[in-house]
């Protein structure tokens, strides 16, 4: 391998978030103008997002790091793998957006025409939203990324409110307050590292603030300094990546946001989150290797309290909500354990969950779109009127439960396997049992919407397939998944480059 | 370092005087002389970042900044939300009593700590001077004030407030713990907090026209 610190200087990482920044700024601007231009310029904008991630994988895989502005912004593997399923997930969001939000009620409240006051202040949020995620991963200041996990979470907070009434109201007054608590203390975390990283004295002034400069001093700092910053970091950066017991606002929130952006929130916010927590934690792996423990238990506590309260839900959305809590408890278990193959494992569930969750909520959309329902008691018998739809969320059940041979499936296998080689058979198994338990929910939900008879009142009304506008973007993911299954070796080279940043020992 | 650019006294008398305006702003019922309270330690808080500018002029910056979002525009968002609406706050969990002994529990526990174990808190030579203990012990303060005041406050502009007081708490002990921050990073970190107060006001102005009330104990729509 070639010397890990090799870095190449490139504009890559500043485009990454700040073509969407400025798509966003010129639909604020052209608000007067048409919905053609905003729906445009919003799948331009993310767009551009999942080019520039594909177009830093050359470097990054030949392990290159891209920087830009000095080493304030830095792309290594793990950043680039998050640019890209930010930029993908985000461009197949904003295409499904176009018909969504077209239909009345969905976007704009109803007897409204179509919203069309409301709907440049939904594409431009919707594009800062993505910049601001981008932002983040390719940031290379630590004070900044705070910042920018913050910018994420006031892009979003209207937008978990859009529908202004009364459950949109609690929903995004809950998530605006604690998330921002919940970022304060990251700050506090962030704050503390740099600080103890300028008293080692081995870092000239600024070079304190730079995250990759820190991973070189981190032996120096007191243990007991750095524990204190990585519980602000975990409660912070946890309350965000909606890690239990800091979960409450995440259900409420990707329920209640219209369907686009509950999309993001669950595919792609809450790993960014996840992304911030791994990498300022990390940075104490070595010196402090205790907390792996520490933050495999959390993730096994997680994915176990997410499932259970998966469970009895009736809410469609509410439930996929509750499936994302368990799923990043995956990604932590993972990326917690420090190994190689814990943080690959970690990692390609973190990708996989981005697909198939934006998938599962797609489908879920699709179902609203249709009936207007997200009730599971008021759904049944839809797999004849919209087979494409159940075709994709079937896929999605699937996946995310962990059935071979889809994506799902290998990264579960993976993490379990990393957690066997560290002797966790605890956590292994309640991995597993948190797996059955997911499949057992998701798959119920798929038959009882799709399959099971309808109830009277479902039956009478018309219900027809989603436009192509919708599933294509739904196909384009359900694809991706069982490709991801079948062979998994095409993301290896990114997601090795990826792991290698966080792992400490076992490659 | 030399501790001389300090005037040591007037910082530890600002410090004592920004608990109290924490204790007044989360206590007082009146929601219009709590942002008033609010504004008076904002306005503390730019004179001790001045009075601390001596060892680091990137800090007057932050003080510019801080007199703009904290002591200006928070302020006026607050008042303009207020003014539309009844001046009373909703009746809190805790009561007068026992948070004013809170309060003075967290002081004397912080001022403690930073006496004893000031490495583990702030790990760099200059922080062990007592200015720097003093401001830590008052950051600490406020900031728990602040999460005390959102958790036991039910009326949802306390909450704000809490919110911002929490922020406050943070940003005093940047002072001690990263005096060298550069500007950039000061100025994104204050005018997310300003920017935050917008989007919850403006929320909680919704809450209100569809609840009819900014009590956050009625919020039960969404429960399970």
């Amino acid at each position: 391998m070639s010397d890990p610190n090799a870095t190449v200087s490139s504009s890559l990482p500043i485009l990454a978030f700040a073509v969407p920044a400025v798509a966003g700024a010129l639909v604020f601007l052209g608000r007067k103008l048409g919905r053609l231009y905003w729906q445009s310029l919003a799948i331009a904008g993310s767009a551009a997002v999942a080019l520039a991630g594909l177009l830093m994988l050359p470097d990054v895989v030949a392990g290159r790091a891209l920087v830009s502005w000095g080493e304030e912004f830095r792309v290594d593997g793990l950043s680039a793998l998050l640019v890209l399923a930010i930029g993908l997930v985000g461009s197949l969001t904003a295409i499904y957006s176009v018909r969504y939000v077209a239909q009345p009620g969905l976007v704009s409240r109803l007897g409204e025409p179509a919203g069309e006051r409301r709907m440049p202040v939904f594409y431009g949020l919707l594009l800062w939203f993505i910049a601001s995620m981008a932002w983040g991963c390719v940031t290379n200041n630590i004070i900044m990324l705070y910042v920018a996990v913050e910018a994420t979470t006031l892009a979003s907070g209207f937008l978990v409110a859009f529908y202004w009434d009364r459950r949109a109201l609690e929903a995004g007054y809950k998530y605006l307050m604690l998330l921002t608590i919940g970022i304060t203390f990251a700050l506090v975390g962030c704050v503390l590292i740099y600080a103890s990283a300028a008293a080692t004295g081995s870092l000239a002034g600024r070079q304190a603030l730079l995250i990759s400069e820190v991973r070189s001093v981190a032996h120096l700092i007191p243990a007991r300094t750095a524990l204190i910053a990585v519980a602000f970091l975990v409660i912070g950066f946890g309350t965000k990546a909606g890690i239990a017991p800091f979960h409450p606002w995440l259900p409420d929130a990707h329920a209640e946001a219209p369907t686009p952006i509950s999309v993001l929130l669950s595919g792609v916010m809450i790993k960014m989150a996840a992304y911030a927590l791994a990498r300022t934690v990390s940075i104490f792996y070595p010196s402090l290797p205790q907390l792996t423990v520490f933050l495999v238990a959390l993730g096994v506590f997680t994915m176990l309290l997410g499932i259970l309260a998966a469970l009895p839900q009736q809410d469609l959305k509410r439930l996929l909500a509750y499936s994302s809590v368990s799923q990043i408890g995956y990604v932590v278990v993972g990326v917690g354990l420090g190994t190689y193959l814990g943080c690959y494992g970690g990692l390609f569930h973190l990708l996989n969950h981005a697909f198939i969750k934006a998938l599962l909520f797609m489908a879920v959309g699709a179902v609203i779109y249709a009936t207007g329902v997200r009730r599971i008691a008021d759904l049944g018998g839809l797999s004849q009127r919209m087979p494409m739809t159940a075709a994709c969320f079937l896929v999605g059940a699937l996946a995310i439960a962990g059935f071979p041979p889809l994506n799902g499936f290998m990264s579960k296998v993976t993490v379990y396997l990393a957690l066997a080689q560290s002797g966790l058979w605890w956590a292994a198994v309640a991995a597993v049992l948190a797996g059955v338990l997911t499949m057992v929910v998701m798959v119920r939900a798929a038959v009882a919407v799709f399959w099971r008879a309808a109830p009277p009142d479902v039956g009478e009304k018309v219900v027809r397939e989603v436009p192509a506008g919708m599933w294509a973007p739904m196909l384009a993911l359900a694809a991706t998944c069982v490709v991801l299954g079948v062979f998994p070796q095409l993301v290896y080279p990114l997601l090795d480059q990826a792991a290698v940043v966080l792992a400490t020992v076992g490659r | 370092m030399n501790p001389q650019p300090f005037h040591g006294d007037v910082i530890q008398t600002l410090s004592m005087v920004v608990v109290i305006t924490s204790v007044i702003a989360v206590e007082v019922r009146r929601l219009r002389l709590a942002a008033v309270a609010y504004s008076v330690q904002a306005l503390l808080i730019v004179a001790l970042l001045l009075s601390f500018a001596a060892i680091n002029p990137a800090l007057y910056w932050w003080a510019a900044t801080a007199l703009i979002t904290k002591a200006i525009l928070t302020p006026y968002f607050l008042f303009r939300f207020i003014g539309a609406t009844g001046d009373r706050e909703i009746k809190p969990l805790i009561g007068f009593g026992p948070s004013v002994v809170v309060a003075a529990a967290l002081m004397i526990a912080f001022y403690r700590l930073t006496h004893s174990q000031m490495s583990l808190l702030a790990p760099t030579a200059m922080a062990q001077q007592e200015v720097f203990r003093v401001n830590l012990a008052v950051a600490s303060t406020v900031f728990v004030l602040g999460l005390y005041c959102v958790l036991t406050r039910r009326d949802a502009v306390k909450t704000v407030i809490g919110l911002c007081l929490l922020e406050n708490g943070v940003h005093l002990s940047l002072v001690s713990l990263a005096p060298e921050l550069p500007e950039t990073a000061l100025f994104g970190v204050a005018t997310e907090v300003v920017v935050t107060v917008f989007l919850l006001l403006y929320v909680i102005a919704g809450l209100r026209r569809e609840f009819g009330t900014t009590d956050t104990f009625k919020l039960r729509e969404l429960q399970c």
